[in-house]
């Protein structure tokens, strides 16, 4: 993932250095952010939202399931599958991260 | 919004921008602003009643009349209970119907904590003035603002900051402080309008009515503005 490039010297302390693989991309932050916002998100409403294929949003899910930022509950409502997901504190923690990360990073790029 | 990570330097403002475009149309979706009001203004209309024939009226020779409104005190924090209950149930189960989760309990849970304060404040002025003589001259204009700030409609307007708060929406904020002007300010909501105009129960009922009407209102603008936004 290429972020933002910096000098060398600078980049000990450059912000695009402390971003998350996992959560610094468009889709997962969006998930992320949907999630924090809605406390706890259906499949549907995010595959609606994010506009994604149920396969492609799946994979972000697994992505962030896995590294533990969010929990994937499935079940029934009648006959119907739903499959509900909810944010973890590391998910929450990650979040806050990141967005502050991207702040950094802009108020950097508006300084030169 | 697609897959790619951020390919320009430029990215993180519009990713950000991106990112509370997504919050703010799911806080749109889980309004549900006009049921609450709905709700408020139902309780306060069906408090006029109760307040009505369970107020107990003494008029003396003179010309002077005591009143006790002993029917707000037990209509009130069940009626609240039940109303903040209700709120947080449409709440949810219209949530969960778009695939939303929603954070309303701390509305409700403000909600029946200042439901104690309207009679905890009556028990503490009752007690107050059964030990302490009533001043000969006229109270001081903050302790008529206070007394209609524990009133139940001031705590509706308490609790209704607090969803405006919840649901970052100004409209309801600025509806609000509206109201609370309304109802802590203008309309004489303890001690009702004197004559000649009203008896006592009427005086009482009046600010009730226009307090419940506000609400209504307030419910009927919230739902057409959700309406046309759907």
């Amino acid at each position: 993932m290429t972020a933002v490039t910096g000098t060398h010297d600078e980049d000990a302390a450059h912000p695009a250095n402390g971003l998350d693989e996992v959560v610094h991309q468009r889709v997962r932050l969006g998930i992320l952010t949907i999630t924090h916002e809605a406390r706890r998100v259906e499949f549907g409403y995010l595959r609606t939202q994010l506009e994604l294929t149920a396969g492609n949003l799946s994979k972000h899910l697994s992505v962030l399931e896995e590294a533990g930022l969010i929990e994937v509950e499935k079940g029934y409502e009648g006959r119907r599958g739903r499959t509900w997901i909810t944010l973890t504190a590391l998910g929450a923690k990650a979040l806050a991260d990141e967005i502050g990360r991207l702040k950094k990073l802009i108020a950097r790029v508006e300084d030169r | 919004m697609t897959a790619d990570s951020m390919p320009a330097a430029n990215d993180p403002r519009r990713l950000l921008s991106e990112l509370r475009a997504l919050a703010h149309r799911v806080r749109l979706e889980q309004r549900m602003t006009w049921v609450a009001l709905l709700v408020l203004a139902a309780v306060t209309f069906a408090a006029i009643p109760v307040d009505w024939f369970a107020m107990q009226v003494r008029c003396h020779p003179d010309g002077s009349c005591e009143f006790a409104r002993q029917g707000m005190l037990y209509y009130w924090p069940p009626a609240t209970l039940l109303a903040y209950g209700a709120i947080a149930f449409f709440y949810l189960r219209a949530a969960r119907a778009r695939g939303l989760g929603t954070r309303v309990l701390p509305y409700a849970i403000t909600g029946a904590v200042t439901t104690v304060v309207f009679p905890a404040a009556w028990l503490a002025v009752h007690l107050y003035f059964q030990s302490h003589p009533y001043p000969d001259g006229p109270l001081p204009y903050w302790y008529f603002v206070l007394d209609r700030l524990v009133m139940p409609w001031g705590m509706i307007g308490v609790t209704l900051l607090l969803l405006a708060w919840l649901e970052r929406s100004l409209a309801l904020l600025l509806f609000t402080s509206g109201y609370l002007v309304l109802v802590l300010l203008v309309l004489p909501m303890s001690d009702g309008f004197g004559a000649p105009h009203f008896g006592i129960r009427a005086g009482m009922a009046v600010p009730q009515v226009i307090a419940g009407v506000v609400l209504l209102l307030g419910a009927a603008g919230f739902r057409a503005v959700q309406r046309r936004h759907r």
